[in-house]
């Protein structure tokens, strides 16, 4: 049988393109047709943006653009060019975690963690917004994203969690602090 | 070892610096100090503060109070919130071809040739692959291996694998797929799956001389337990049913993906999500033809499982074939849409529920006929069909189970296993049924399930061998937490409460592939070094439920280390012993129990250094926070690095295997080991529910949920299992569905018709841990991972009856479909408006003290059975008057087991019951 589709053009035209990638200036060859979330997948090597749908429906691809959260699946790269793009990747500072981070791994918020970088990256748009938002509020932030595994509840819980945080002014520890006493006993004591 | 002055130091205990300059780099753990043991985490048996009112347990002098109980965050959570994880299409190797699969747009028709020629013209494409590449077959149990890396002689469903081809670049791949030109026959599909049943010229499968007729009967089943033939006598009061349930998806965030490599030496690395990397391992040597040590399976992140990631696929193969002829490593990711064609989902499903209770109010029978459709291939298809009926032999005693089951291939994407394999849809139907039983019995539904319960360390009428049983406390606490008694029939119209019970395996008991060499069903290893690091190798796969933080937990708890100090290596099976893979609620249980063991043997040589050190008795020594110390005197001891170092002296690092393998268990019929589990998990819970009797809305509010993992090891990942699976339950009973069109086509292959449940959907869930203690669990615990899925959905369906008083026999329960029962409702009592229809109420009848009086004495009975070692046997039917220490089959005639229907049932049988009129061709004589 033969089979009737349109043909597909294996390679359109390439355009340079800039943008700010999580603080970093980056000037990238692109299709000129390129969506967004193959730009930050293949070429921009931000493989914490995850692809889950490819139309707009889980979220899991969600960035910040200009500090607003956007499906990156469902934005054309061109659309994006000159903007600020923070992705789940620019979320901490150095080994400093976001709170939000800090807390989706502590509450529970994360199980299979694919959803997450999505999640993280709406609502960290949220608490930058409103740092200490209600349950409902929360809720409303999160209900394009969705989740297979947590049932939202802990999600809610790790929003929550990191709101307190952020209103009452801790950092959270760097990863990369000792987690041990190198020398026990040696401590000059 | 003397006391210290430093008063810091008594509390707890100085690290010391041990034999330099070994000890210098890295003591282990974050403070300086040891933490004084946590006495509330101490059992009472060990002279702790830990109540135990189930009971000891074996694993109780392992306890160091460090972090079992604790909640625990996941071992791995810092890779996946800072985006440094990496799923399956995360893997990018250089070189990398992307592959793309040429998938059958028809239900059924035979491929007459496939011509690539002019797709392999096309610059960038590399390889192109069809099924004359990989004709042997494989599936992931044994005894059904039907399915091809791609069509070797016909498609069995849209979307089903024809070809393959790897190009430089998506794009290129595409035009390629376009440019591959096949010709097929069209054939005569089927799509109902009562026309399974039947006899066709063109069956989809052809099993040779074990085919069933000339029909598309993959797997049929008979079983007879108990009084069957007494059913009718016995019985004052019947329910039946006749259910739908649709075919349900895991709709996992991460759609399938893989990457094949092979390195230069000539070994296959294939890197892919998979829950059960062990069975891709075994089809890889069948289908690639290369022995297994060739292959190395990494399993990636997983982006959710549920069931989705666990047949070996044929995508996989693909992906290594394309690697091996184009001398490239090749990554195929899927669209959304793949997902949905390569599916595993939840069988739809025909199910009658007949049940049945005497005089007394006991269950005298339970008859259930599941016909439930395959798709076009096996998968694992064969143990759901047992499960469909044996899951639901507990967790109440009854006077007869009657079970017929058929799976039968239609031309739809294959239905395998999702969480709660095989028990939901039939739960769903018992427990709705109990509802309605209780009903007409006029009697409180928990009321009559209390006085109905199995009692600890018991068999059920199958034969199952059910040790620990939280059942009677999941249903107490869920009664009383909801205000149940102020609550049920008594709320107005429009707002209803129901409930539903569960029970669950907690691992099978036959590994798939049954081996009769006694091989364990996981094994653990374990490696500590001279930094105190302990290294865990386990090829239990982590699919985000946590199976690498309950292992790290274990073995830190046994060696009384800080999590911080275990490092889990269970990517690799080049570095992994073998382990079964996460299915069937397995990991916990059997992994714990395995890693469990391997620590012990370092623990021990731990205590036998700390002896030869400090000189005190062996047997004298516990084991608190990174200090070994005698129990009468804690100032005498040592810390973990002084007796570690002490142990390596002469051989350097410690290493130890540990490995669990299930007892015998279980009965000698014919599909016995169907539903064998070491544990069972129990679980009730309370639904509350709004509809909206204009519109047909049905709108969850609040779920009592309570659970019997036996143990919570994390009580955090327990409440998130418990929660996540009211999330999927929810969304069977009331959104998702995966819908065929007229014409058999799949219409809602996406995220935004197949609906499940966003965060305003989702009711507010109390998580109840109930903890029964399981004598062979690790330190107690059974699964929870599976099990809470299974009462949402008769939760539900009962508060909608109770919210509305109509049932709902046809999952999901949609607004267009309930407000088409509400009208026929409506319209039988002659009410012109839906707000003016009665709301359901009840008064109990004589039966309700009758029950009220069984269930007193039962928990009085459930409470000395599970304290008391010495207990009797006790056997499914001592409800019944039968002698409960000796199989009931055994004492009584009537209560003979059959797997074998007899003429006359066949003259009469029931939907799937009618499967068996088929003799099978070796049968036949004449083929």
């Amino acid at each position: 049988m033969v089979q009737h589709r349109l043909p597909m053009i294996p390679s359109a035209g390439e355009v340079s393109w800039v943008a700010s990638i999580n603080g970093v200036k980056k000037q990238l060859n692109i299709e000129n047709n390129a969506i967004l979330l193959d730009v930050l997948r293949d070429k921009a090597g931000s493989l914490g943006t995850k692809r889950g749908c490819d139309m707009g429906t889980c979220g899991c691809c969600s960035v910040l653009i200009n500090g607003e959260p956007r499906l990156s699946c469902l934005t054309l790269a061109a659309e994006a060019e000159g903007y600020e793009i923070t992705t789940v990747e620019g979320l901490a500072d150095g080994h400093h975690l976001h709170p939000i981070q800090e807390m989706f791994a502590e509450c529970g918020g994360s199980q299979c963690g694919f959803c997450t970088p999505g999640f993280l990256v709406v609502s960290s748009a949220l608490l930058e917004e409103n740092p200490s938002p209600s349950d409902e509020e929360i809720k409303t932030a999160i209900e394009g994203n969705l989740c297979r595994c947590t049932g939202y509840q802990q999600i809610v819980d790790s929003v929550r969690a990191a709101s307190a945080i952020l209103t009452s002014g801790e950092s959270v520890e760097d990863s990369t602090s000792p987690k041990s006493d190198p020398h026990p006993g040696f401590s000059g004591e | 070892m003397s006391k210290d002055e430093n008063e810091d130091e008594m509390v707890g205990y100085r690290q010391q610096p041990g034999k330099l300059p070994f000890a210098k780099p890295g003591s282990g753990g974050k403070d300086r100090f040891s933490r004084p043991t946590d006495q509330e985490m101490i059992p009472e048996s060990q002279g702790g503060e830990l109540a135990q009112p189930w009971g000891s347990h074996r694993h109780d002098n392992l306890v160091s109070g460090q972090v079992i109980g604790k909640a625990t965050a996941l071992v791995d959570g810092r890779w996946k919130v800072t985006g440094q994880a990496q799923y399956g299409d995360d893997i990018r190797l250089p070189g990398e071809l992307i592959g793309r699969i040429i998938r059958s747009p028809h239900h059924y028709a035979r491929v007459l040739s496939v011509d690539f020629s002019k797709a392999l013209e096309v610059p960038g494409v590399v390889a192109i692959a069809t099924g004359a590449d990989a004709e042997n077959k494989f599936g992931v149990l044994p005894v059904t291996k039907d399915e091809h890396a791609m069509a070797v002689e016909k498609v069995r469903h849209v979307g089903d694998l024809v070809a393959c081809v790897a190009a430089e670049d998506e794009a290129t791949a595409r035009e390629a797929e376009r440019l591959i030109e096949v010709e097929y026959e069209i054939l005569d599909s089927i799509h109902d799956m009562r026309d399974g049943l039947q006899d066709s010229d063109l069956p989809i499968h052809d099993r040779g001389k074990y085919h069933i007729g000339e029909a598309n009967v993959q797997k049929r089943v008979f079983q007879e337990f108990g009084d069957v033939d007494g059913i009718e006598e016995n019985a004052i009061a019947s329910h039946k049913e006749n259910w739908l349930f649709a075919g349900v998806n895991h709709a996992a965030t991460e759609p399938h993906a893989v990457v094949a490599n092979w390195d230069p030496a000539g070994r296959l690395t294939l890197y892919t999500p998979q829950q059960v990397p062990h069975y891709v391992h075994r089809a890889l040597a069948d289908v690639l033809e290369i022995p297994m040590h060739q292959i190395n399976v990494h399993r990636t992140f997983v982006g959710g499982g549920f069931g989705g990631k666990s047949d070996p696929f044929p995508h996989e193969m693909c992906s290594a074939i394309l690697a091996r002829k184009s001398g490239r490593p090749v990554r195929i990711t899927f669209d959304r849409e793949e997902v949905y064609w390569i599916n595993r989902g939840r069988h739809p499903s025909r199910i009658e529920m007949n049940l049945h209770a005497d005089s007394q109010g006991r269950i005298c029978g339970i008859e259930t006929d599941a016909l439930i459709d395959g798709g076009g291939f096996a998968s694992f298809g064969h143990v759901t069909t047992y499960y469909n009926g044996v899951l639901h032999t507990a967790p109440y005693e009854i006077g007869a189970f009657h079970y017929t089951g058929a799976r039968v291939w239609t031309n739809k994407p294959a239905s395998g296993a999702m969480r709660g394999h095989g028990a939901v849809n039939s739960r769903c139907a018992v427990e709705t049924g109990l509802d309605d039983l209780a009903e007409k019995l006029s009697v409180d539904p928990i009321d009559l399930r209390l006085a109905n319960l199995l009692p600890p360390h018991s068999a059920t009428i199958t034969g199952f061998r059910v040790t620990s049983i939280g059942m009677r406390e999941c249903l107490e606490r869920v009664k009383k937490e909801s205000g149940w008694d102020e609550k049920f029939r008594k709320m107005p119209l429009g707002k209803g409460i129901g409930i539903g019970c569960g029970f669950f395996i907690s691992g099978s008991g036959l590994p798939i592939h049954w081996d009769p060499n006694k091989f364990p069903h996981a094994t653990v290893h374990l490696k500590i070094d001279m930094d105190g690091g302990v290294t865990v190798h386990t090829g239990a796969a982590e699919i985000g439920q946590g199976s690498d933080t309950v292992v790290a937990q274990s073995v830190a708890e046994v060696l009384g280390l800080p999590l911080d100090l275990i490092r889990i290596r269970s990517k690799e099976s080049d570095t992994s012993p073998v382990d079964l893979g996460s299915y069937s609620s397995r990991v916990t249980f059997m992994n714990a129990n395995a890693a469990i063991s391997a620590a012990m043997q370092i623990r021990d040589e731990l205590l036998d250094a700390t002896a030869e050190i400090t000189g005190a008795k062996r047997e004298k020594l516990v084991i608190g926070d990174r200090r070994i110390f005698a129990k009468n005197d804690p100032a005498v001891g040592v810390s973990y690095l002084e007796a570690l170092h002490k142990a390596q002296e002469d051989r350097g690092a410690l290493v130890a295997s540990g490995a669990y393998r299930t007892p015998p268990m279980g009965r000698t019929h014919k599909g016995a080991a169907a539903g064998l589990a070491p544990a069972y998990s129990f679980s009730a819970y309370v639904a509350e529910v709004s509809v909206d009797v204009e519109t047909g809305q049905t709108k969850v509010e609040k779920v009592w949920a309570a659970h019997d993992c036996g143990k919570a090891l994390n009580p955090l990942a327990v409440k998130g299992q418990i929660i996540g699976s009211c999330h999927m339950g929810m969304g069977q009973v009331l959104s998702e569905e995966m819908k065929y069109g007229r014409s058999g086509h799949l219409m809602n292959p996406d995220l935004l018709d197949y609906k499940i449940p966003s965060v305003h959907e989702m009711p507010e869930v109390v998580p109840i841990i109930v903890e029964s203690n399981d004598p062979e669990g690790p330190f107690g615990a059974k699964e929870a991972g599976e099990g809470p899925l299974l009462p949402i959905l008769p939760a539900v369906c009962n508060a909608v009856y109770d919210a509305v008083g109509v049932r709902t026999a046809e999952l999901p329960i949609t607004p267009e479909r309930l407000l088409r029962i509400i009208e026929r409702k409506c319209k039988a009592e002659g009410v012109d408006d839906p707000i003016k229809l009665p709301s359901p109420r009840l008064e109990y009848s004589e039966l309700q003290a009758v029950l009220s009086k069984r269930a007193e004495e039962h928990a009085k009975r459930d409470l000395e059975r599970r304290l008391n070692d010495n207990r009797q046997p006790y056997h499914n039917g001592a409800l019944f008057g039968l002698d409960p220490t000796t199989p009931p089959d055994e004492v009584d005639q009537k209560w003979a087991v059959n797997v074998i229907p007899s003429e006359e049932y066949l003259s009469d049988p029931r939907l799937a019951g009618s499967a068996w009129k088929h003799t099978e061709r070796r049968h036949r004589g004449d083929s």
